[in-house]
């Protein structure tokens, strides 16, 4: 048995005693003594202490529930995500310091066609969608994000007096407690309200954009100093989000819209040859991963020619 | 010179979410398996001894620092490790490898907690479901299953260390104690 091995067996002894109601203060005094007789002890002992503290969540299972494994729906979902990542056959992201401060930032990314669910340390969810890069630090006093690119489904756990930031590009967002997403294009920004309020502004005095408050069913496209609210379109938001389910949801977009969406998701880029191809209006979900699909609906409903290669998708009329 | 309070609360909050990665930065970088718990051990009484004239800034770099700095100088002193070893383990930037690590939310607490119980042999789970979920004491459980309380202290005192790793990321592998009479002379 080694020393490490000995003191451990020893420090998990007096963990489970002085939970005992008999525990005296001569029992007290003979584990300061021991405590102090080396740092190792203490090391040993705090360690345990903790573990055992932390396991007190079983009484949370019951007795039925802990014979069991019961995961709940959202660890399905993070699961069904990570396998999604895996699917697509892209190394899986991982999350890596990049600051020496106390608060660590965290690197998250998502490959072309990715899809992950980053939990936070206060108990938010970020959902990535497809080719996205964040950056988060999340203290006991602030919460910050940056969307260097792609997009972000948020949900945020509500804490007071503790604001949560999202960085993204020339504008900042800040809110409370709340469910909504943030896609970043390069200089434009689009905010789609789930749920709650959020405040859009700009992340500078620099920029002069004038704030805008969100509510549930909002869409907001940021571009420059100019904003555009739409108001009440719950549909729209929903549809902003279909891509949360592994959907494309198309509401009389053109096709040069709906290839652009799709190139999001896809190594095999769509191209639209012919101006007037790309004016018809395109209606329906599709599913983000098939292309190929999207493609033959073209051909068989709307008679376009298709010539494909690994890298392209040309369609012409 | 930090005083033990500030210590055990540096200690808690910020190595021991460490542990995950730290376990598998050893088991990484050294053979021995069994290794594993004597090492991880000497860098947590050498990370509190150094933290004791003031604690550190970033407190990640610091435990991987000295977690690269014994490794070493362990292979060095077991003289049976390869040169291509050393070689390896002195150009290890020890941060920059690692994923991140941070507290435990609720949800991630109970999920390590109840595959932690899965893990526990039938016996020394039922001693732990009845200290946990019940709350009875070592005398208590030892009527309750109608065996003696050195027994009830062997299963539990086996699920704090079991319990410990899983809450904390590592394989919550058993330790099964091999000479508890010598242990509880210690303790007495």
């Amino acid at each position: 048995m080694t020393r490490a091995d000995d003191t451990e067996a020893t420090a998990a002894l007096f963990v489970i005693r002085s939970e005992e109601a008999g525990w005296s203060i001569a029992d007290q005094e003979a584990l300061d003594s021991w405590l102090d007789e080396s740092i190792a002890h203490r090391a040993a002992y705090w360690r345990l202490q903790q573990g055992w503290r932390e396991a007190d969540r079983i009484a949370a299972l019951g007795w039925e529930r802990a014979a069991r494994v019961q995961i709940p729906k959202r660890l399905w979902q993070m699961a069904v995500a990570a396998c999604l990542v895996l699917m697509v056959g892209v190394d899986m992201p991982t999350p890596r310091m990049d600051s020496v401060e106390n608060v660590p930032v965290l690197r998250f990314d998502t490959p072309v066609g990715g899809h992950r669910v980053v939990p936070l340390a206060d108990g938010s969810l970020i959902e990535l969608n497809t080719a996205t890069l964040m950056k988060t630090a999340v203290s006991s006093k602030h919460r910050e994000v940056w969307l260097d690119r792609g997009e972000a489904f948020f949900e945020v756990a509500h804490a007071e007096g503790r604001p949560f930031l999202i960085h993204a590009g020339n504008r900042t967002i800040s809110v409370l407690g709340t469910k909504f997403s943030v896609r970043r294009d390069s200089d434009e920004i689009t905010v789609s309200v789930l749920e709650g309020r959020v405040k859009l502004a700009g992340a500078s005095s620099q920029t002069q954009a004038p704030a805008a408050i969100l509510t549930a069913g909002d869409i907001a496209i940021a571009k420059g100093k100019s904003t555009l609210l739409e108001a009440e379109s719950e549909e729209r938001v929903r549809a902003a989000l279909s891509w949360r389910s592994g959907i494309l949801d198309f509401d009389n977009s053109t096709l040069t819209e709906a290839a652009r969406e799709f190139n999001r998701y896809n190594r095999a880029q769509i191209v639209i040859v012919d101006p007037d191809a790309a004016q018809i209006r395109i209606s329906g979900e599709f599913q983000v991963s098939n292309v190929d699909a999207f493609v033959r609906l073209l051909r068989d409903a709307y008679g376009f020619r298709i010539r494909s290669t690994p890298q392209v998708l040309a369609i012409s009329s | 010179m930090i005083d033990d309070a500030a210590l055990h609360e540096w200690f808690c909050g910020q190595v021991l979410p460490l542990e995950g990665a730290l376990t598998r930065f050893i088991q990484r970088n050294w053979r021995v398996g069994d290794d594993v718990p004597e090492l991880r051990q000497d860098i947590y009484e050498r990370a509190l001894l150094g933290a004791r004239t003031g604690l550190p800034m970033n407190t990640r770099a610091f435990v991987f620092t000295i977690a690269r700095n014994h490794l070493i100088n362990r292979a060095v002193r077991a003289k049976i490790v390869s040169f291509e070893v050393l070689a390896e383990l002195e150009n290890i930037a020890p941060i920059d490898l690692l994923a991140t690590e941070r507290q435990l939310d609720a949800r991630e607490q109970l999920r390590r907690a109840q595959a932690g119980m899965e893990a526990l042999p039938p016996r020394c789970r039922d001693v732990v479901r009845l200290r946990k979920i019940e709350g009875l004491s070592t005398l208590e459980a030892a009527e309750r299953l109608g065996v003696g309380t050195a027994t009830i202290e062997r299963q539990l005192t086996m699920g704090v260390r079991a319990l410990t790793d899983f809450m904390l990321g590592g394989s919550g592998r058993l330790q099964r104690p091999r000479s508890v009479r010598r242990r509880r002379r210690a303790v007495q």
